[in-house]
């Protein structure tokens, strides 16, 4: 079973190594750096059980940073994105600390009340932000022989950091940690007996969660070399939401599959003049009422009834 | 110039429990959905949106006036939240609710585009009805009568709402729907059936605040987008399960915008969260609110 | 793979020979990035696309040598700036679109702006506001084509307080279109002896209820109430401002940026008696009516001047392309540069090569009573024009690099 485990992760890897010979590389910098941040989404959906309305103050505010970074002073474009990663960090420590107090759909009301205050601080503060013109034009100084303006070099260094935090996500789960996670998640009270603390527990969680969704975010502005409010506003969390939904939570591929399909539907509806709301809200109605586990957990149910009729032949043999 | 300046603070005052009146209104159904029944209804917006567009076609179409509207399109936008409940958003009471949220979230954009697909994105007009045109003279402002008119139906439904779910054996029924189906189903009542009932009432309600809305705000596809995530607030604040909470907060709410407003117009919009977080951390089960929050 | 594809061009070329090696991917492409389906699909959106077909059409119909080269394709941009940038970039690499053109929303505009100077080709603007795209953005390849910030404001602005309009009260969504558009009606009163009654209150952005300040303008009692709200915001204040019966408390009311769509949404009565300055509108003059009734019969409704707009701009480049005989980025910019001409929609026009803004007559219109209209959508009587060389932001004031 481990085999197999490795053999779809290394086919996922070659398949990245491959996407921007396959599709428009720039198309490909979104897949990475949005199933980044529906992974890190669901380090707090899938295993925690917290449905968070507000990560897109993450995501956001680490591209702001990011983007500041970049234009205000000549740091390279590592620095950057790490300065992003921090701030987002910075920025979970307190929101995370109140939210956590709150659970099930109070959770989710007080993370859209932080989420909708950065929003509004964001299009305050118009000499960071640009305000509603956003900043456009970031400079992504070249790195060595990385040229950013490259379309293929920006994408295998987004590859490069996103791999990173696809890993840092994948031992959280697996460990000891994650198993802790999704035991508080399914019994609070018993996992509480057991000697686990929920909320220190769920706080470490939020924090990874908001450091990977900031990495993402760093990753998303260098990769457009552009920053704007959308980046904060109430509907990105959503669409990570919708996402992680399609591909399938509380699973390590589920939220890259998502985000691939949900970015290839926005770019096919792109060239159609009409309906693409329609489009858009039905595949998601359907999705949640018919196909809740996604399309990796779908697939993933499926293998694990198919294996299970194996061993039932097996033993009545 | 001071005396202006009080004048002014009590006009926006009066103006924002007008305001309020409309929030405490747009609040009330979803109170009824979420606050009672639990059901993460985000498709309210949509629904308020429905009861504007029906006043406008029936209009539009059959030349009924506003009365007829007032009438009318509750009933028909209660009938459809009832069609919505029973096909699809009964599948997912055994998930948390954080599943039907996303549903309604989907099919608030269905609704929304289709809507846009048939009358476009700009609004379309309509009036208020000539026994309700123009201004009345309150002495210190000339006051729209028909916003007048709005705050007295809002107050009456309130009103009759909350004593039916709170002083009612219906009430009573409804309750025990919520708090403990299985028992209540022991007793021969048929709770699914009190749950569609209820979930279209609470529908017929967010149709109603769009009728009155038609005439005051721009009647287009997205007037109930932004407002969604203010109502939810409101009864959030006010305390899921609490009827009295929601309508109470709804006028607070109101004043506080408008206070808001004449102050510092830009955070107008954001002091509701700011209030909501608050709220959360100091008393997470709501100000009036009786269910336990974490 | 940019660098592969170069010279797998640069091989096409010197196999095709002369004749038609003269345009990338063997022919013209011309992009329509813009909202098709959102709040500003109305003013833009499927018309556009439609203006720009029917410009494509007819400049080929017009030049024999050009029929079956020149292509349109519309993207949508779902008012989304990091949306915008990616489609921006796919358009000009992937798609071989030559030219980007319409881009309403200014975040978006100032995306695609920066995107088109990186590949070195052509974006002409004619849907956004931002007066920055011709000012601290300013680039080689990027011109703005229809209206500005400046343009509306100092035209507004200035009229009304020659006419008597002294005494004002603004009101402006909290964003930097607003803020801008404010600040430039402020100037523009202050300069032609009018004075504010109070400072101007920035609304929340989007917003649905206005009535603290419709109710504060009733006690400030203005002789002029000013917004700068755009779109379905526009039609809120406009509907409340009936609603609170200001007008007939002889407060007027002046409209920073009018589109006919906003018209439509309300009936004109709603509107009647309010000023605002437009590049153009479908009943102008003959050359605009008929220009308009071909458009009416191919897209269904009358055009809105962002439409109206698109269809010149287009035709412009192509005649550009014409006579730099290429479709090369830098090329076709020196023959844009300068240009001067006169169409249905731009009246003494000219395209300045200082900091590519395209200057134009303007007019001051007021709308008229539903009573007095003669056909449907006769919405505007003219009050007064704004020559071109008035109009716009005077080149000593200007802040592009490019200008200094």
């Amino acid at each position: 079973m481990n085999a197999r485990r490795w053999i779809v992760r290394i086919g996922v890897l070659l398949v990245l190594l491959l996407l921007p010979r396959m599709i428009y590389p720039v198309l490909a910098v979104d897949i990475l750096s949005w199933g980044l941040f529906a992974l890190a989404f669901d380090l707090v959906f899938g295993y925690a059980g917290l449905l968070s309305f507000g990560h897109a103050m993450f995501w956001g505010t680490s591209g702001y940073v990011t983007a500041n970074v970049l234009l205000r002073t000549g740091l390279p474009v590592p620095i950057a994105i790490l300065a992003g990663t921090v701030a987002a960090l910075v920025l979970a420590l307190p929101t995370g600390y109140l939210s956590i107090r709150s659970a099930g759909i109070y959770f989710s009301m007080i993370t859209l009340a932080f989420a909708q205050m950065v929003d509004f601080i964001a299009r305050q503060a118009d000499q960071f932000t640009g305000g509603d013109n956003g900043l456009p034009g970031i400079p992504r100084p070249a790195l060595g022989p990385i040229h950013f303006d490259n379309p293929l070099h920006l994408y295998y260094f987004t590859l490069a950091l996103a791999a990173l935090g696809y890993l840092v996500a994948a031992r959280a789960i697996e460990s000891p940690f994650g198993q802790a996670l999704r035991a508080i998640r399914d019994n609070r009270v018993r996992a509480q007996s057991v000697g686990y603390n929920p909320r220190v527990q769920m706080l470490v969680a939020f924090l990874l969660s908001a450091g990977l969704s900031g990495l993402a975010g760093g990753l998303h502005t260098v990769g457009h070399g552009v920053v704007s409010l959308d980046a904060v506003n109430w509907s990105t969390s959503g669409i990570v939401v919708m996402m992680t939904l399609l591909g399938g939570t509380g699973t390590l591929l589920g939220p890259l599959v998502g985000a691939t399909l949900v970015l290839l539907l926005q770019d096919a509806l792109a060239f159609s003049t009409s309906a693409s709301g329609v489009v858009t809200g039905a595949v998601f109605a359907l999705t949640v009422l018919f196909f809740r586990r996604g399309v990796v957990g779908t697939l993933l149910a499926l293998d694990l009834r198919r294996r299970a009729g194996e061993r039932l032949i097996g033993a009545a043999k | 110039m001071q005396d202006g300046a009080v004048t002014l603070l009590f006009i926006q005052i009066f103006n924002g429990l007008v305001n309020g009146a409309f929030y405490a209104l747009l609040s009330l159904g979803l109170a009824v959905i979420f606050g009672m029944l639990r059901i993460v209804n985000f498709a309210h917006g949509a629904l308020y949106m429905l009861g504007a567009f029906t006043a406008y076609a029936l209009g539009e179409k059959f030349g009924l006036g506003f009365w007829a509207s007032l009438a009318i399109a509750p009933l028909s936008v209660g009938l459809f939240g009832m069609l919505l409940e029973r096909t699809m958003i009964r599948r997912l009471y055994d998930l948390p609710a954080s599943y039907n949220l996303l549903l309604t979230f989907g099919l608030t954009l269905v609704i929304q585009d289709g809507v846009r697909l048939i009358y476009g994105i700009s609004g379309q007009p309509y009036a208020p009805p000539q026994q309700l045109s123009g201004a009345t003279n309150l002495g210190f402002i000339f006051f729209p009568t028909f916003r007048l008119f709005a705050i007295v139906v809002s107050v009456v439904v309130c009103s009759v709402t909350w004593f039916v779910i709170e002083r009612t054996r219906v009430g009573a029924v409804i309750r025990a729907c919520t708090e403990n189906p299985t028992i209540t189903r022991a007793f021969g009542i048929d709770v699914s059936l009190w749950v569609t009932a209820v979930f279209g009432f609470g529908s017929a309600l967010a149709g109603l605040a769009g009728v009155l809305a038609a005439p005051i705000y721009s009647v287009d596809p997205l007037m109930g987008s932004e407002l969604i995530i203010t109502t939810f607030a409101v009864v959030v604040i006010g305390g899921l399960g609490s009827i009295l909470g929601s309508v109470v907060t709804g006028y607070a709410v109101g004043v506080l915008v408008a206070i808001g407003s004449a102050l510092y117009p830009p955070i107008a919009n954001t002091l509701i969260f700011i209030l909501m977080a608050l709220v959360l951390l100091l008393r997470p089960s709501g100000l009036f609110g009786l269910q336990e929050a974490r | 793979m940019t660098t592969m594809r170069s010279a797998a061009g640069l091989c096409v070329l010197l196999a095709a020979g002369a004749a038609s090696a003269q345009y990338s991917a063997g022919g013209i492409k011309v992009g329509l990035l813009t909202d098709m389906n959102g709040v500003y699909s109305a003013i833009s959106g499927p018309g556009s696309q439609k203006a720009a077909e029917m410009a494509a059409d007819d400049f080929m119909k017009a030049n024999k040598d050009f029929a079956g080269k020149v292509t349109v394709i519309a993207v949508d941009h779902q008012n989304k700036a990091d949306i915008a940038s990616n489609k921006a970039s796919e358009m000009y690499d992937r798609l071989d679109v030559d030219a980007i053109f319409d881009t309403v929303n200014s975040a978006c505009a100032l995306a695609t702006s920066a995107i088109a100077a990186q590949r070195k080709k052509v974006f002409i603007d004619t849907g956004a506001g931002t007066s920055e795209l011709t000012n601290e953005k300013c680039n080689k390849f990027t011109f703005h084509y229809a209206y500005d910030n400046y343009m509306l404001a100092n035209g507004t602005g200035t009229t009304i307080a020659k006419q008597g309009g002294k005494t004002w009260y603004m009101i402006y969504p909290n964003y930097a279109f607003g803020q801008n558009l404010e600040r430039q009606f402020r100037a523009a009163v202050e300069k032609n002896g009018g004075k504010l009654v109070a400072p101007s209150d920035a609304t929340p952005f989007p917003n649905t209820d206005f009535s603290t300040y419709l109710l504060k303008a009733q006690s400030l009692k203005p002789q002029v109430f000013g917004t700068m709200q755009a779109g379905a915001d526009l039609v809120n204040v406009v509907k409340q401002y009936n609603e609170f019966g200001l007008k007939k408390q002889n407060i007027g009311l002046a409209i920073g940026l009018l589109f006919e769509s906003d018209i439509a949404a309300l009936g004109q009565d709603a509107y009647q008696g309010a000023i605002a300055t437009v590049p153009w509108f479908w009943n102008l003059d003959k050359a605009a009516t008929d220009w308009s009734a071909k458009f009416e019969k191919a897209a269904g409704k009358k055009p809105t001047f962002d439409q109206a707009a698109v269809y010149s701009a287009v035709t412009q480049y192509l005649q550009a392309v014409k006579r730099a005989k290429t479709d090369e980025g830098e090329k076709v910019v020196a023959q844009l540069e300068g240009h001067k001409f006169n169409d249905f929609f731009a009246r003494n026009a000219q395209i300045r090569k200082e900091d590519h803004r395209t200057i134009l007559d303007v007019y001051q219109v007021q709308v008229k009573p539903k009573s007095e209209a003669k056909a449907e959508g006769d919405y505007y009587k003219e009050v007064n024009k704004t020559p071109a060389d008035q109009a716009f932001t005077p080149l000593s004031e200007s802040k592009c690099k490019m200008a200094q």
